[in-house]
């Protein structure tokens, strides 16, 4: 036996092997696929062409305009309207994430009657006559529950509940009632007025978190960061007790005593009439109440020293025109009324009515019902007087705090109907569902500004899986049946066009109605320009008074809005799930924020669980330890904790509404969501914080750099640098304005790259050198240190264009860029600049992304690994949040696509490489996932696949039917085992590129924009071209602020970005 | 006895993997055989005797990144009128009438994690003929060109000076 072969069990596994490999390298041939054609192809649709339809994007009542693109019959992406006045082209988290309402998984299938506890489908006729037989005899007794709607919608809502002898409710968690009652108070005018923030030279916010939930946030952003720009001025002062994402972008932050924003308020307005700084002369009862608030008992009563008092208010009117905003939900108190109308009686003395405070074109918030309302409906249900209760699109038992009682009063109701096209928390208590098709499957109108009339229209045919009409069409139906619909028309359809019938006359221009009709559901609308303003004067105030918090506890409580999720509707959409939280980078569920002192006392660390209970309850919450928040504060985002709703909501994070006992504002009735006080415990339940970004102290290597206001003006005076900056009061004009002192030189196409160096000439060198002292090698002279000669003519070719020149002597083995081939054919190197200055942390480009690049959530547990998907973040970054100067930075971080790209070297297959336009490019099917790219990047923007995600058939796929109806069939879906990341849209590159090749010209500037860059409420993201020294992204990279981030590794990065500028709060 | 056992298992291995490769090359190319379709459509016929233009059905060729079917709507345009009395065309009309799709089996499949763009070729120039083949002399369409990547790339760098048209070597145009 001694010449026997002996296999080890290796060996015989290698040849197992050997032969296995074989038999799948030629595996069985691939099935024959069927190619089904249209039966009769639609006029002017052809397969592999978007079309795109305007509409009105539902998602809060602020009513942004939108464009829905449409491939081959489903809507795969939502975009801003460019033409809209409410959002101009840009779009918030939420509004991106409709798509995930429209294609919700938990969609309901169509009608169901609950029998015995149990819901049985049910044949929509059927339906339809059990919900009449049951209104009929109701009548007088009905009331109809919906969310916020404008426009037709409203009115026909009215109608019915007229009709129907009952009440029409329009229910919304954020009312905004004690605004308005305050406006009417103080201004005779029971509306919410236009802000403009882009005139406004000093901003003070007390409690208003106006980027983020607060009336119409993507108006207000691009406003805010037009008042950024400004060199004179443009200081930002957030007071409030904890700091929100909007308070992160404040110059300053006043940490006040929670509910002492009113007194705060009310003690600038003393000192600006006593000291005679302001606009308005001091009268009337208003002033005299203003005579107790002298700075030393503001200070008594908030903790604001009596100083910081008087020099707010110096700044607040020596800045003119400025501008104070109150109250968000955060800070809505039992006297949030006196807080609003102490900080209008601010403006007035200031002189801000009628310079940005303006009643003109407001915001159509009239008729949400105040909370007094809802607390009357209650009653009503409570006592047995309301005996058919119809709900459309509200979900007031989930967003009504417990105290009010509304479940246990809705279910005295003999008959709900629900017209939900989900089983939330309402629809669950319903003995009918009727589902209701979506927004983005609807035809309406809305008005979601005063004078602007917009169009809701159907961007494709109904998800056939969910069998669904449409809400109005309903009502109609269930108004005829029952008995009481004889004034109403056919349908929906006609009983909106006779709505429209006034507008034609009124914006028809003489067209026929056809043809007005068309042109409006091609812009989206109608509206004119200008507004007339309602004229607004001051009218006296109210009684002012300071709010108590109830309860034994020593924290106060304070509940916010989740800046992704709003009062909850969005919890079932993992798009705004997985989103991490601008403030805590936390994804998929609650936490409490609380000081790093409240936790040393506790003893307790990040993500440790804590127990909060207030008189009427307790939460257990995984505790987040928060430098932005007050010692004597504990806060919980609003919006998680479903009991229904869908399998993303269901179940994860917890609702702190019923930690609130009962109460209202003293004037306006509105919930109190600031009005508990808490104590904080250990917790036992082990339970996790999930966040993408743990460490939010920057150390010694900064990467989001910020450059001081004074700084700035000064470098304007170093030789060789223009200006013209110093005259200009804009930050973006004056980046232009440089750039082009280097172009007038010679105003032939010179390479970028050349004029980057003329101009950088002149320059210090960036702070980046001065942060990261140059390592000793990459001084030595030797080969790699100094700088290539080159000849005087010298002309990068176009994938080495660089947004400037690298400042440090380190050189690479890729001096010599590829010029041959098709890279010598090349005319675009592709980059972005990205202004921080801008930039406010919202992550609607995160959305955005996902949606155009199929990119998968992938759930809490590979995230607590650190394997989230996201091809882009929002790195933030925290310094000395202790109240006062105030310093967070918001920075974008994704594929930086390196002249010089770490990745690119040590990848063995060749699957990422540097493409003729500057990209850096990842080939999916070559990838074989060594992940040494991954490793060797710096900027750790790369996504690795550890799961299937794209498989159906595995537990691990992210696109339950028919969410993945939203895939873009331009991008590939990535399969297991690859590695991904940013590829700067170039699905829209390609296309944009073709569509200039089709007209014989040549792309225009701004022509191609990535989707972050797109959907950016403040345009911080600016994408273009470097090769063409006209455009924006060229002359924006070659302003005073640029950097490279990690710039002494020399990766010559395609992305630019422009340092923050921190300016001081008080006039220099 | 172990060696034997080896020999066997590498043998059978082998054999197995030869004869799936051999099968996944005949159904690339060579064998000059198209599928069977639902309905005996004959592009000899329409684009070679009756010179119907290829765009005149495949509409989408020079406007979008895919070529397109036609609809059922489109045959039936002629063939309401036109040879009604032949069994094939009575097929489609049957369709037609039923208000069902023709289930036509696909011939190219492009493989996956490519993205071809129908638009550019056609705008450069290239003629459907150049990958299709001699569509106008086939009775059934069968798959012409093998559609690996080696035979993109071949014409690609042939015409990657082409003056007005140079054709991208880079790998993100077409993966994506």
């Amino acid at each position: 036996m001694s010449d026997s072969v002996v296999y080890t069990r290796r060996d015989f596994l290698k040849l197992v092997g050997i032969g296995a490999a074989g038999a799948a390298s030629g595996c069985a041939p691939p099935q024959a696929e069927k190619l089904i054609p249209y039966l009769v192809a639609p006029n002017d649709v052809l397969p592999g062409i978007p079309y795109w339809y305007a509409s009105t994007c539902t998602e809060c009542p602020a009513g942004c305009g939108i464009l829905v693109k449409q491939r081959e019959g489903r809507a795969i992406k939502i975009e801003g309207n460019p033409a809209h006045p409410v959002n101009r082209g840009g779009l918030c988290a939420r509004g991106q994430a409709g798509l995930q309402g429209l294609y919700d998984p938990d969609r309901l299938k169509g009608p169901m009657v609950r029998e015995g506890g149990a819901w049985k489908p049910v044949a929509w006729d059927q339906a339809l006559r059990l919900a009449t037989e049951k209104l009929a005899p109701a009548r007088g007794k009905v009331a109809l529950v919906t969310s916020h709607a404008t426009g037709s919608f409203h009115a026909l809502c009215g109608e019915w509940a007229t009709a129907a002898g009952g009440t029409h409710l329009v229910y919304e968690a954020f009312a905004h009632e004690s605004m308005r009652e305050a406006n009417r108070r103080t201004f005779g005018q029971a509306s919410v007025p236009r802000l403009d923030f882009e005139r406004a030279t000093f901003l003070i916010a007390f409690g208003a978190d106006f980027l983020e939930t607060w009336l119409s946030p993507v108006g207000h952003a691009r406003g805010f960061a037009t008042m950024r720009a400004r060199r004179d001025g443009g200081a930002f002062v957030a007071v409030e007790p904890r700091l929100s994402l909007t308070g992160a972008n404040a110059d300053e932050w006043i940490a006040i005593r929670p509910g002492g924003e009113m007194a705060l308020a009310l003690g600038m307005a003393r000192t600006i009439v006593t000291e005679g700084l302001g606009a308005a002369g001091g009268s009337g009862a208003a002033m005299d109440a203003l005579s107790a608030y002298t700075p030393e008992a503001v200070e008594q009563q908030t903790g604001v020293p009596g100083a910081t008092v008087q020099r707010l208010a110096r700044a607040f009117a020596a800045r003119r025109p400025s501008l104070a905003v109150a109250g968000g939900i955060a800070a809505q108190s039992e006297q949030s009324v006196a807080l609003h109308a102490a900080v209008n009686l601010l403006n007035h003395v200031a002189g801000n009515l009628g310079e940005t405070v303006h009643f003109d074109r407001t915001l159509n918030l009239d008729a949400v019902a105040p909370f007094g309302e809802v607390q009357n409906l209650i009653a009503a249900m409570g006592e047995g007087r309301v005996d058919a209760l119809v709900v459309h699109g509200a979900n007031p038992a989930y967003a009504v705090p417990a105290w009010a009682g509304f479940v246990p009063a809705m279910d005295k109701v003999p008959f709900k109907i629900s017209l939900s096209s989900v089983l939330d928390e309402t629809a669950e208590h319903c003995d009918l569902l009727l589902p209701s098709t979506h927004a983005l499957e609807s035809l309406g109108d809305a008005e979601p500004l005063r004078g602007v009339y917009a169009i809701l229209q159907p961007a494709m045919q109904p998800v056939p899986l969910f069998d669904a009409k449409p809400a109005g069409d309903m009502l109609i139906a269930l108004a005829r049946g029952a008995g009481f619909g004889q004034s109403f028309p056919d349908g929906w359809r006609p009983y909106l066009e006779a709505r429209w019938r006034p507008l034609h006359g009124r914006f028809g221009g003489g067209r026929d109605f056809e043809t007005f009709w068309r042109e409006t559901l091609q812009k989206g609308g109608v509206w004119e320009e200008e507004s007339a303003a309602t004229p607004a004067r001051w009218t006296g105030a109210p009684v002012f008074a300071s709010p108590e918090l109830k309860g034994t506890g020593e924290l106060a409580l304070v509940l916010y809005p989740s800046p992704a999720l709003y009062d909850g509707r969005g919890a079932n959409k993992p798009w705004l799930q997985e989103l991490p939280d601008p403030t805590t980078k936390a994804v998929w569920g609650s936490w409490a924020e609380i000081h790093p002192d409240t936790a040393a006392k506790l003893g307790v660390r990040n993500g440790q669980p804590i127990k909060i209970a207030t008189e009427a309850g307790s939460v257990e919450l995984p505790a987040y330890v928060y430098g932005g928040i007050r010692p004597d504060t504990v806060a919980i985002p609003l919006g998680q904790g479903h009991t229904a709703y869908g399998r993303y909501a269901k179940g994860c994070g917890v609702n702190p509404l019923s930690l609130l006992s009962a109460a209202t504002d003293a004037a306006s009735g509105a919930v109190a969501y600031l009005s508990a006080k808490a104590t904080v415990t250990v917790g036992a339940q082990a339970m996790d914080l999930v966040v993408t970004q743990r460490e939010k102290i920057q150390s010694e290597r900064v990467v989001a750099e910020v450059i001081p206001l004074a700084a700035l003006a000064a470098s304007a005076a170093v030789p060789g640098v223009s200006h013209a900056g110093s005259h200009d009061d804009s930050l973006a004009a004056s980046a232009v304005a440089d750039s082009m002192h280097g172009g007038n030189a010679d105003t032939s196409h010179r390479a970028p790259a050349h004029r980057a160096a003329h101009a950088a000439s002149g320059h210090a060198p960036a702070s980046g050198a001065a942060h990261h002292p140059v390592h000793p090698s990459q001084t030595r002279p030797g080969k790699y240190t100094e700088p290539m000669a080159r000849p005087p003519d010298y002309r990068p070719p176009a994938h080495a264009v660089t947004a400037f020149e690298s400042e440090h002597p380190a050189r690479s083995g890729r001096q010599n860029p590829v010029t041959e081939g098709h890279y010598k054919h090349a005319k675009h190197r592709w980059a972005m600049a990205i202004d921080l200055n801008s930039c406010t942390g919202c992550s609607a480009c995160l959305v955005a992304c996902h949606a155009e690049n199929n990119v998968p959530m992938v759930g809490p547990e590979p995230i607590k690994r650190g394997r989230e998907m996201h091809w882009i973040r929002i790195e933030r970054y925290e310094r000395k949040l202790d109240g006062g100067e105030n310093d967070v930075r918001f920075m974008p971080m994704m594929c930086q696509h390196c002249g010089d790209a770490p990745c690119e070297t040590v990848c063995p297959v060749y699957a990422t490489y540097h493409n003729p336009e500057g990209l850096n490019a990842q080939v999916y099917n070559r990838c074989v996932g060594t992940r040494y790219c991954s490793n060797n990047c710096p900027y750790k923007v790369r996504a690795f696949n550890f799961f299937d995600y794209a498989a159906p058939e595995k537990p691990t796929f992210a696109f339950p039917e028919p969410l993945n109806w939203q895939l873009n069939p331009d991008v590939t879906v990535r399969s297991k085992g690859v590695m991904e990341k940013c590829t700067m849209c170039v699905q829209r590159i390609l296309e944009g590129k073709g569509n200039a090749k089709d007209e014989q010209r040549a792309l225009r500037d701004g022509e191609i924009q990535t989707a972050c860059a797109q959907t950016c409420p403040t345009q911080a993201i600016v994408f273009g071209d470097l090769v063409d020294p006209e455009s924006a992204v060229s002359k924006a990279s070659h302003g005073e602020r640029r950097y490279w981030v990690l710039g002494d590794l020399n990766t010559k990065p395609g992305v630019t970005y422009l340092k923050k500028v921190q300016r001081p709060v008080e006039p220099v | 006895m172990k060696r034997a056992l080896a020999l066997v298992i590498v043998a059978a291995t082998l054999a197995a993997a030869t004869h799936a490769l051999s099968q996944s090359f005949s159904v690339q190319l060579g064998k000059n055989q198209g599928p069977k379709q639902p309905i005996f459509y004959s592009h000899e016929l329409h684009a070679g005797k009756l010179g119907m233009d290829c765009l005149y059905c495949h509409t989408g060729a020079e406007k979008s990144p895919i070529a397109n079917i036609p609809a059922v709507g489109t045959c039936m345009g002629c063939h309401k009128l036109a040879a009604t009395d032949r069994p094939e065309v009575q097929k489609l009309a049957g369709y037609y009438e039923r208000g069902e799709q023709v289930p036509w089996v696909e011939v190219y499949r492009l493989p996956d994690h490519v993205k071809f763009n129908h638009k550019r070729h056609v705008k450069a120039g290239v003629a459907c003929q150049t990958c299709h083949g001699p569509v106008e002399k086939m009775p059934v369409v069968y798959q012409y060109s093998s559609l690996k990547m080696g035979w993109c790339v071949s014409c690609h760098r042939q015409n990657i000076d082409h003056p007005e048209y140079p054709a991208p070597m880079d790998c993100l145009v077409c993966h994506h």
